[in-house]
């Protein structure tokens, strides 16, 4: 006997939901156990790595996809992955003229869905585990990044931008995971 | 549409209240605070019955001359109270039961922000506009 | 669905980076710390599943609803048995715990379990606090990935 209710209840939505309500929970907690801004977006930049790093090997054993040809093509191989794990198509613009650097627009970020950012917190980067796990993530495909927000919806920002960066490839042979 | 708006807590402390007049808003407090035996009295009755006796809308909690007060009680024991006009007679169940709807998705957001402590007053700007969107513009 | 995959990596990542070995912060504090991100996630989630459900009759109704709907939002399935003394105490086994299934059955590992369980007893006490009823909750692990919450309702 089911009860009536709950039909309403789109169980993609609540997927995204769980994953948005348990990242604000951890944010809050960071905040509270560090205080300072840019230590929290360090903490957050850091687990995003430890995310990345494991999670190309779910995004590489679903897409099947090989090896970047280059930046352009990683850029909409990222495309593809937000629209997999976060259900948002970000745009790719923004490059630079050496072709080495590009910009992730985000228009609806489902990370900040119901987050208003308390007084004080003006340095906190909210979604900055993002950045960390492009970093891990192309790191495990020898592609050494930098990626940071420079606009973010939460500050006032007309919309959220991640930059990325390229460095360098990484050699084949090198063991990862070490320094 | 609602002249006064009011979410009241779990241990009966007002989380928000807005009226369309601010001068009004403390006639409509004590309207709204007397509102709340009867709120508690209608839970108590739904629950022994089944059905449709159960839903979250309390319906008309009772009328005075000039207005009526409608009642709502989210599972998590939050409550809404909504005033209207009692010469708004177009005004239909089916409006009002709009009207929390809204309210009660609104609040359920507030909840949601990983920065907003449960109990405290709310001062959400999103909450702000969706009962803008509630109350009557003079 | 692949955003299942972002969930399960971010509490495992949770879960290794709160109980790094070389902070000084003692092992409950690190728990408790898990304990409490769950809890404000079930608190919050509660509030969102619960908007379209008719008033809960009773306690056990509560229960019901956390065991079924609730239980299968987050681990995409149903509690397997709730049993009660019907004096505030409730056991809640799930045979095939979603944070326990990639984990070896090892002792050490059996071990290492607690801190795998933190964050569904906060979410759990978080959701029943919201939901009016306060309680204890605790976890118990006997093979993997089978295991019990207890819930003790604090009455006052």
């Amino acid at each position: 006997m089911s009860r009536q209710g709950m039909r309403s209840t789109d169980p993609k939505k609540v997927n995204s939901e769980l994953f948005t309500l348990t990242y604000g929970a951890l944010v809050a907690q960071i905040l509270k156990d560090y205080e300072n801004d840019d230590e929290v977006n360090r903490q957050l930049d850091r687990m995003g790595y430890n995310i990345g790093v494991r999670l190309i090997e779910d995004y590489l054993a679903r897409t099947g996809s090989g090896r970047c040809y280059d930046l352009r093509d990683t850029a909409d191989k990222l495309q593809m992955a937000f629209k997999m794990y976060l259900s948002i198509t970000p745009s790719v613009t923004n490059w630079s003229p050496a072709g080495d650097e590009f910009s992730l627009i985000l228009e609806n970020n489902p990370l900040t869905e119901f987050v208003e950012l308390p007084e004080g917190h003006g340095g906190l980067k909210y979604s900055n585990i993002l950045a960390g796990v492009l970093r891990g993530a192309l790191e495990m495909v020898q592609l050494e990044v930098a990626a940071w927000f420079v606009q973010d919806q939460l500050a006032g920002d007309s919309c959220t931008e991640l930059r990325v960066k390229f460095l360098k490839r990484l050699e084949d042979a090198m063991p990862v995971g070490e320094d | 549409m609602a002249v006064a708006v009011a979410v009241i807590g779990k241990e009966n402390s007002p989380l928000y209240v807005r009226t369309v007049n601010p001068s009004s808003e403390l006639k409509f407090m004590y309207t709204i605070h007397a509102s709340l035996d009867v709120v508690e009295e209608k839970v108590i009755v739904g629950k022994k019955s089944s059905g449709e006796l159960r839903e979250l809308y309390l319906g008309l909690l009772y009328p005075t001359e000039d207005y009526k007060v409608y009642g709502y009680v989210t599972n998590t024991r939050i409550k809404f109270i909504i005033i209207v006009e009692s010469s708004y007679t177009t005004l239909r169940d089916n409006d009002i039961r709009q009207m929390f709807r809204k309210l009660h998705n609104a609040y359920s957001d507030v909840v949601c922000n990983p920065f907003y402590v449960p109990g405290d007053t709310i001062c959400s700007k999103q909450f702000e506009s969706s009962v803008k969107g509630i109350l009557i513009q003079e | 669905m692949a955003d299942d995959v972002l969930f399960e990596l971010l509490h495992m990542e949770m879960t290794i980076s709160i109980f790094q070995p070389d902070q000084s912060e003692s092992k409950r504090s690190s728990i408790s710390k898990l304990e409490q991100i769950g809890f404000c996630t079930g608190y919050r989630l509660v509030e969102r599943l619960t908007k379209d459900w008719p008033r809960f009759k009773d306690e056990l109704d509560t229960m019901k609803f956390i065991c079924k709907e609730f239980w299968s939002c987050i681990y995409k399935k149903q509690i397997d048995n709730l049993r009660t003394n019907h004096q505030g105490v409730y056991v809640l086994q799930d045979n095939r715990f979603r944070f326990l299934t990639q984990l070896s059955q090892s002792k050490q590992y059996i071990e290492a379990t607690p801190k795998y369980l933190a964050f569904t007893c906060g979410v759990v006490r978080g959701a029943l606090s919201n939901l009016g009823i306060t309680c204890i909750v605790t976890a118990e692990v006997f093979s993997p990935p089978t295991c019990k919450f207890q819930v003790q309702v604090q009455r006052i």
